[in-house]
């Protein structure tokens, strides 16, 4: 990797950590789209909760330490760490599939 | 528009899922002969960005909100779709996974949307309107109407799942995507504008291939 890749890494790290630490403050707490679409049809917001077992418990559920949800700073924290997970998991995928030639 | 878990039958979610494998084996494919060390990083860094812009909910009329997706913008980045696929299946693996945002089970119906309809209808209405508009204003509706579209497809899959009706889910998702895509039209054209301007040579579009 040169010297332009590893600022373009830095930049991007940069600005993923700035919209990680923005976030949890300035985020709409609004339903999405999706969401709002379901309960324009009467649907129930916790509709999906109940519906399927056996599925894991998400370690950050909805961004958030499980224990503490409402934490801004450990919300910053979850996304941080989420932005890293894929940084490098985009990144070893990518090496996986590349262009050997 | 994450799709979380229970919003699909299962027997549906596993068509969507054989959907997301015939799709990968393309991405790995187009990956095998195109995607060059140097673009690497290129590819690790939207997937990253579009984690952490998912995750900045702006409002929109209607006491709602949306987020950027970047389908189109990864696809154009690349002009090619099937970066998308190996973009999305990443992002949306690690949210469902460890954050619970969009189901396990929907994954391959999310793929759909956000990344195989979202990137298709994002390349291929930049490059029908790249020669008659300019790169960005096309870019631009490209974005737009890739939100729009995958927003009806979800719709059309939450009809067929019984989840909601389509009576009512297509004119809701379609006119909440018509300002969401307002927020992905304007932040593709300037991450677009960004890199042709810092790295040009990270562009396809740049290659002559566009």
């Amino acid at each position: 990797m040169d010297k332009k890749d590893m600022t373009l890494i830095g930049i991007a790290i940069l600005i993923c950590v700035v919209i990680c630490v923005l976030s949890p403050y300035l985020a709409s707490g609004d339903p999405d789209g999706l969401e709002k679409s379901a309960e324009d049809s009467g649907l129930a917001e916790d509709f999906s909760v109940e519906e399927i077992k056996g599925i894991p418990d998400a370690i950050f559920p909805d961004y958030a330490f499980a224990d503490n949800p409402d934490s801004q700073p450990l919300q910053i924290v979850a996304l941080v760490i989420g932005a890293i997970i894929t940084l490098v998991l985009g990144y070893a995928v990518a090496e996986v599939v590349k262009n050997r030639n | 528009m994450h799709i979380p878990d229970g919003f699909i039958p299962i027997a549906q979610c596993l068509v969507y899922y054989v959907i997301l494998i015939v799709a990968l084996y393309f991405a790995v494919k187009w990956a095998r002969s195109n995607l060059d060390e140097k673009r690497i990083p290129l590819l690790a860094v939207l997937a990253a960005g579009i984690f952490a812009i998912m995750s900045m909910n702006m409002p929109i009329p209607f006491g709602t909100s949306g987020h950027m997706v970047g389908g189109a913008l990864v696809a154009i980045v690349f002009l090619a779709p099937e970066a998308a696929v190996l973009v999305f299946t990443v992002v949306l693996l690690i949210q469902a996974l460890i954050f619970g945002d969009g189901g396990i089970t929907a994954l391959g119906a999310n793929v759909l949307n956000m990344a195989i309809i979202g990137g298709f209808v994002g390349l291929y209405t930049f490059k029908g309107l790249n020669g008659i508009i300019g790169k960005y204003p096309a870019a631009g509706v490209a974005a737009w109407l890739a939100t729009v579209i995958a927003a009806l497809a979800c719709a059309i899959e939450m009809a067929i799942a019984g989840t909601f009706p389509i009576n009512i889910g297509i004119p809701s998702m379609v006119l909440y995507h018509f300002f969401i895509g307002i927020i992905e039209a304007v932040l593709t054209v300037i991450v677009l504008a960004a890199l042709d301007k810092f790295r040009p040579d990270l562009l396809a579009w740049n290659k002559g291939d566009a």
